[in-house]
């Protein structure tokens, strides 16, 4: 005896009976189990083509109709559901969870060494490791910023850099609720939205990258409406500002950027370049106050003042250590000193500039991507036989992933196949922009592949160089 | 730096001298900042109903939305640990993610529900799977879409991961009949090589299962859809993850008719199931007409 469903065929319908059917049929269901039908109703499939492209989205989506009615596209919302509505299987609704659980709780005792947040950040060694970032590093780091860039209760920030991200999370949210500030979240960043909420709640602080400063500035040039001037101060970190836009935009917005440098392991910032103060083009500022920063050489030896070497900080903001990875916690912080990976020195003033990496990491919009992850899911594909990954420089002047490829014997692929796989395992930003396929990799005599040989006139982002500020602020201009 | 205040106990200070004092402004909404810490309050509540004590680790992938603060808060509170990644983050890269930590719980936006589902089996220490927001979205089309939906007893499936197994089984039988070689991938996604040919998702409502099952029958040109919805990068990146489709993989593209019959086969040779033609029932006509009455509305 086989089970029979019923079948119902709509060829013809839209993307509203696409919701439709489900609810009506859920409905009819629900109904004759509290017998207000006395119908038993069975098990049905509805099969669904429809006769007009259409749209089916949640109750939270951005959808302009009146694009829609222009290209002939069916819009339907799906009804906002209230408590009890479909959820996918296996699933809590956060709604559900706020609707149920009281209002009152008491913060648990927490040890200031214990773990806070973990922040999964690219090194040069393959997969992203987990920094433990502790509540005591949190409270050293709003320490700092108390001192060397005060927010008060009547600030607004504007909260626009993703909050999973140090610089957005620490010095963004976690700093707007130490001081009690108002926090404009912008969810969704284009330079028209990031305008528009700083106009809208007249925010006084904000926080951000370099390629937003100049995206909003551009923007504002060419507005009709006049530009605000609520900020009263801005803070640019991840990459080098270059200093016409600083300049630019400090004019435009009746306003001060200051530059910081920071990492992931240091609960962001450890240094700021105040401009309007005592500043230096090119420079990342003096260490923080409750900041120890040095320039060491190889052997872990302080080098004299204008000679290069690798920049090491010890704080409280310093990790404790990579979550269950004691031999990169080892090989990082070596007597309390956090190796940045960063080459550069100090000037006589005790500021300190970057002019080189030490490790192969890249470095697009202030996310690190290790060449190394790349590499080895290259290696993954089973017609690559040897793989490098190298930065170079995209159009706007920022670092984008290029892949060297050399294919197993007999093998044809095209730069298309090897993006594909890429994008399928890859966040979009690590995806590579160019495959050059080779016969093989320039390798050191131990079988390490000499990346440097692979790059061709290309140079650091962060890199500003000593003497040489000017000549980039002319290729930005 | 004596007596270090933990982030939970942070906010709840905040809080107290604060009060009504707005502390987030979003949408034209503001929130104040005892609203704030009573959502964080909840989030913990919440939390601590599920099991998630002190030191669990709670993964985060949301972007900057209030419920990202009340649930960092929340976690905080609770003397968790909070793990926040990269909204823009693979299957592959998330798996390691919530592996290394060794995540109970994640707090995620729903429409990324099914690429966590896929991922589910691969993170043997992770138990909820928390949604927000009703930004899911469907893209369909004359040329290239067919849309299966089944409501059933839950009774019908030992469980919602059979559900996904069984009818993915389907999917492929059906697509097999076309002569598309394509594949399972644990709950949700039926892939031809790497490429996503039909998406699984299953609900459930009371006693009941609700099961979408999209395919592609010819290639989805999204650009126009892109004209009309305002998609976040990482959002559209998901989206527009690999598609492929029975035209493209085969050169024809049967119609939405000679899909049916060759999927009423399959359901026939998977589960035993006839299923004979029919229509909405009175009680039923009426529950269809409102929906689609909202549905249109706004």
């Amino acid at each position: 005896m086989s089970e029979k469903w019923r079948l119902i065929f709509n060829p013809d319908g839209d993307a509203a009976d696409m919701v439709a059917y489900a609810s009506a049929l859920v409905e009819g269901r629900i109904a004759g189990k509290y017998m207000l039908s006395t119908e038993k109703l069975p098990n049905t499939i509805v099969v669904q083509g429809v006769k007009q492209k259409g749209i089916l989205a949640g109750a939270d989506v951005d959808i302009n109709k009146d694009t829609a009615a222009r290209y002939n596209i069916k819009v339907a919302n799906y009804p906002r559901s209230g408590r009890g509505g479909p959820k996918p299987v296996g699933t809590v609704n956060l709604s559900d969870l706020l609707k149920t659980s009281s209002r009152k709780f008491n913060a648990v005792e927490t040890d200031p060494d214990a773990p806070a947040v973990l922040l999964y950040t690219s090194g040069t060694t393959g997969r992203p490791k987990g920094v433990t970032l502790t509540h005591r590093n949190f409270a050293q780091q709003c320490l700092n910023v108390s001192k060397v860039l005060p927010l008060n209760e009547s600030d607004t920030i504007v909260l626009v850099l993703p909050l999973f991200h140090v610089y957005g999370l620490s010095n963004g949210l976690i700093s707007g609720v130490y001081f009690g500030t108002k926090m404009t979240l912008v969810p969704q960043y284009s330079p028209a939205k990031l305008l528009e909420a700083v106009e809208a709640t007249k925010a006084t602080v904000l926080i951000a990258v370099p390629t937003m400063y100049m995206h909003v500035l551009q923007a504002a040039k060419t507005r009709k409406t006049s530009i605000p001037k609520s900020l009263r101060l801005c803070v640019s970190g991840g990459a080098p500002l270059p200093l016409t836009t600083l300049r630019e935009f400090e004019e435009a917005f009746q306003t001060r950027i200051a530059e910081g440098y920071g990492l992931t392991e240091t609960t962001s910032s450890v240094c700021l370049n105040k401009s309007g103060e005592a500043f230096k083009p090119g420079s990342i500022g003096p260490a923080a106050e409750g900041v120890e920063m040095r320039v060491v050489d190889d052997d872990d030896n302080e080098v004299a003042d204008g000679q290069e070497g690798e920049i090491v900080i010890r704080s409280g903001v310093v990790t404790p250590g990579y979550w269950n990875n004691p031999e990169a916690t080892a090989e990082s912080i070596r007597d309390g000193w956090l190796h940045t990976g960063d080459l550069g020195y100090r000037d006589s003033d005790g500021f300190f500039f970057i002019t080189d990496r030490k490790k192969d990491l890249i470095i697009r919009g202030g996310f690190n991507i290790s060449p190394r992850e790349i590499e080895e899911l290259l290696f993954s594909h089973p017609k690559v036989r040897d793989a490098a990954v190298i930065a170079v420089q995209d159009k706007r002047e920022r670092e984008a992933v290029k892949a060297f490829v050399v294919l197993e014997d007999g093998e044809t692929a095209t730069e298309r196949e090897i993006l594909d796989y890429c994008s399928e395992n890859l966040a979009e930003y690590k995806v590579p922009k160019i495959v050059e396929f080779r016969d093989s990799l320039p390798k050191s005599a131990t079988g390490k592949i000499l990346r440097k040989e692979l790059r061709e006139g290309y140079h650091d982002d962060r890199l500003l160089e000593k003497a040489g500020a000017d000549t980039k602020e002319q290729q930005h201009g | 730096m004596d007596n270090v205040r933990g982030l939970g106990r942070m906010l709840e200070e905040m809080a107290k001298k604060q009060k009504k004092k707005q502390a987030i402004l979003f949408d034209n909404r503001e929130v104040s900042y005892r609203e704030l810490d009573e959502n964080a309050n909840k989030i913990a509540n919440g939390l601590k109903s599920l099991g998630i004590n002190k030191g669990d680790r709670v993964a985060m992938m949301l972007p900057n939305i209030p419920d990202f603060i009340y649930a960092f808060f929340g976690i905080q509170k609770l003397g968790a640990v909070a793990v926040p990644f990269n909204t823009m983050y693979k299957g592959r890269e998330i798996i390691h993610i919530l592996n290394d930590c060794e995540a109970r719980a994640i707090i995620t936006m729903t429409n990324f529900a099914n690429l966590i589902n896929e991922i589910r089996e691969d993170v043997p220490s992770l138990e909820h799977v928390i949604l927000t927001g009703q930004r899911t979205m469907v893209f369909v089309s004359p040329d290239s879409t067919v849309n299966v939906q089944m409501v059933v007893s839950k009774d019908q499936f030992e469980s919602g991961d059979a559900a996904f197994r069984v009818v993915g089984e389907i999917v492929i039988e059906t697509l097999k009949a076309f002569g598309v070689d394509a594949w399972y991938k644990h709950r949700g996604g039926v892939r031809c090589g790497g490429k996503k040919i039909a998406t699984i998702l299953v609900s459930e409502v009371e006693n009941l299962l609700v099961i979408n099952c999209l395919t592609f029958l010819g290639p989805l040109r999204t650009e126009d859809f892109f004209r009309v919805v305002w998609v976040s990068p990482e959002i559209k990146d998901k989206v527009m993850e690999p598609m492929t489709s029975v035209e493209e993989e085969t050169g024809t593209r049967p119609s939405v008719g000679e899909f049916k019959e060759r999927l009423l086969a399959a359901l026939q040779s998977q589960m035993g199931i006839s299923a004979e033609e029919g229509q909405l029932k009175r009680d039923e006509l009426f529950g269809y007409e409102k929906t689609r009455a909202l549905a249109d509305k706004k």
